[in-house]
């Protein structure tokens, strides 16, 4: 049996990932204990899990150092990394979205040169560029997006929506969606063609786990 | 040494040196490499390591413009370093070669270029191996060519290792049958090599492809390790232009039996290349403790045409960094050559140590003379 690395992304969504792994049959109780190390084994069904932040996942991914990892949509795109994108977990539900004052509506509407703050530049040039046609300029911040408009820093943002209340709470509103986001399954592309049987055998086992639900 | 030196030491991002062990396993790994290219009968062929844009351009299909080296030259015209040798071996072939229809085949080594996103740990120059066997549209030709890339690869020391051998016709065969075409088949393309399922699932169903077809699609991606899962393909095949792909497929299966090498090939229908250029059978070379492909090729039976000489050709590349890089974390042991002896010498035994280097170097060792 082919030893498998599995990658996850810190936090809410490792819980959400493990729960499902456990449903699948790919368990990990070292991962439940309350400690300060980086990796975790099951060594019964030759099984590494480690935790990282989300967009290291798909770089470990690509490298070959994680046969598997989980990793949110947002960051897939934003990365750009050669993975295989073989499943959609169906959780960590939200939307990339175009956020500002109300006010701010008529810029998106001209292709008028306007600025853009967000955590994600590369879905910010693709999404303007390529699909909207419009200049803007990019400005790369690392949190607090919201602020951007608020501050007068920016005219509009790119960030995640989950329920728009932070939007809210701060006077601004979503003016467009960019796309639908999840939590997916990517594959290194080696170990797909290395390790085919195990990994196929564990992507149908996930399958089945998320259609039980 | 002082500090405005320093400054000079550093090379730019996505450039090596090599020197010392390293670079005598690479040599012994590219002799071996080149000596199994030898023997198949190739002939070393040696193209400039810039040429003109429209040699690498989007008609032709490598590299996406922004990823190239661009300058100018005198005149004015756009020249590109190497991103790829195998336009600049199809042009090579197509103007000294022009009325020649007996097959030819050449094989080359040396540095490609990219110029990729920075702080992703990508080689801006790297190292490549390959061959290219031109005027012969045969599964003898394909066959031949993938028996030398795994008789290389074995000499280099390689062996746990999977070649997996797709074929573009296929893809091409199911979309015609589907009337898929326009915009759709590059995004499905993209969505089909990337083994995304559910994306391409989505696309198909909101582009109201009939659902025979949609299962044809989903079902590329399985993998197949003999003629008899092909045969399994051959029977659901929408189209004689799918079929003509996988019968090939089963020749070719065929054919590799007599090499003896089918322990080394798997089928992966869903494999599509970024590169343009590919017509027919396309294959991927994969191996354990490195994240990328050590070897890439096909069949591009209408890049020569694009400079005059309409010729079929298949050829293939070993990408000899991610190759080293395998060795090295599956523990391969590569031989470093001759070792290094030294003499020593005083002003008063120079002449006699000389004598003795000279004699020892005339039989072939390496010999440092150092003073005493």
């Amino acid at each position: 049996m082919d030893e498998l690395t599995i990658a996850l992304t810190k936090g809410r969504l490792a819980d959400q990932t493990m729960e499902l792994l456990e449903k699948a049959g790919y368990p990990c109780e070292e991962l439940k204990e309350e400690n300060r190390k980086l990796i975790f084994h099951n060594r019964d069904l030759k099984l590494n899990f480690f935790l990282s932040k989300g967009p290291d996942v798909p770089t470990y991914v690509e490298y070959g150092a994680a046969d598997i990892g989980i990793v949110g949509s947002d960051i897939i795109m934003e990365e750009n990394r050669r993975a295989y994108e073989v499943l959609d977990l169906g959780f960590g539900k939200c939307r990339m979205c175009v956020a500002g004052p109300e006010s701010a509506r008529d810029l998106l509407q001209h292709h008028e040169m306007i600025r853009v703050a967000s955590k994600y530049p590369g879905i910010a040039r693709e999404y303007f560029y390529n699909r909207k046609h419009q200049t803007v300029d990019i400005i790369k911040l690392n949190g607090s997006v919201e602020l951007g408009p608020i501050v007068g820093l920016s005219d509009v943002i790119v960030d995640i929506v989950e329920t728009g209340s932070t939007l809210k709470a701060n006077g601004l509103t979503v003016l467009e969606t960019i796309c639908d986001l999840s939590a997916r399954m990517i594959v290194n592309q080696v170990s797909m063609q290395m390790k085919t049987q195990r990994i196929q055998e564990m992507i149908t086992n996930v399958r089945r786990a998320l259609e039980d639900r | 040494m002082s500090d405005s030196n320093q400054d000079l030491l550093h090379t730019p991002e996505g450039l090596w040196d090599h020197y010392g062990s390293d670079l005598r396993e690479i040599e012994t790994v590219e002799d071996s490499i080149l000596g199994t290219f030898h023997s198949f009968g190739f002939e070393d062929i040696k193209t400039p390591a810039f040429e003109f844009f429209d040699v690498f351009s989007k008609e032709i299909g490598t590299k996406p413009s922004r990823e190239l080296y661009k300058f100018f030259d005198k005149d004015g015209s756009t020249l590109v370093l190497r991103p790829d040798f195998t336009p600049s071996v199809a042009r090579c072939a197509a103007k000294y070669f022009m009325d020649d229809t007996r097959p030819l085949r050449f094989c080359y080594e040396g540095s490609v270029f990219a110029n990729t996103t920075s702080l992703q740990g990508k080689l801006h120059e790297s190292t490549q191996m390959g061959a290219e066997l031109i005027n012969d549209d045969s599964i003898y030709a394909d066959a031949e060519m993938l028996a030398m890339l795994i008789g290389s690869l074995r000499k280099a020391g390689l062996s746990r290792f999977q070649i997996t051998v797709g074929n573009v016709e296929y893809f091409k065969g199911i979309c015609e049958a589907a009337g898929i075409g326009g915009e759709t088949e590059p995004a499905l393309r993209e969505y089909i090599s990337s083994k995304n399922y559910y994306a391409a699932e989505d696309l198909l169903k909101s582009r109201n492809i009939a659902p025979k077809y949609q299962e044809t699609f989903l079902r590329i991606t399985n993998f197949m390790k003999t003629d008899e899962d092909l045969q399994g393909v051959l029977v659901s095949a929408p189209n004689s232009r799918a079929a003509k792909a996988i019968e090939r497929l089963i020749d070719l299966y065929r054919v590799l039996a007599d090499y003896g090498v089918t322990d080394y090939i798997s089928f992966d229908l869903s494999l599509l290349s970024k590169y343009q250029y590919y017509t027919g059978i396309i294959f991927k070379g994969y191996t354990y403790g490195v994240g990328d492909a050590i070897a890439a090729g096909g069949r591009y039976d209408s890049l020569l045409s694009h400079f005059g000489k309409d010729a079929p050709a298949i050829g293939f590349a070993v990408m000899i960094d991610s190759l080293m890089e395998a060795l090295r974390s599956q523990k391969v042991s590569v031989p470093e050559g001759e070792p290094v002896e030294t003499l020593t010498y005083t002003p008063a035994t120079f002449a006699v140590k000389l004598r003795e280097a000279g004699r020892l170097r005339g039989e072939g060792r390496r010999v440092q003379l150092v003073r005493g």
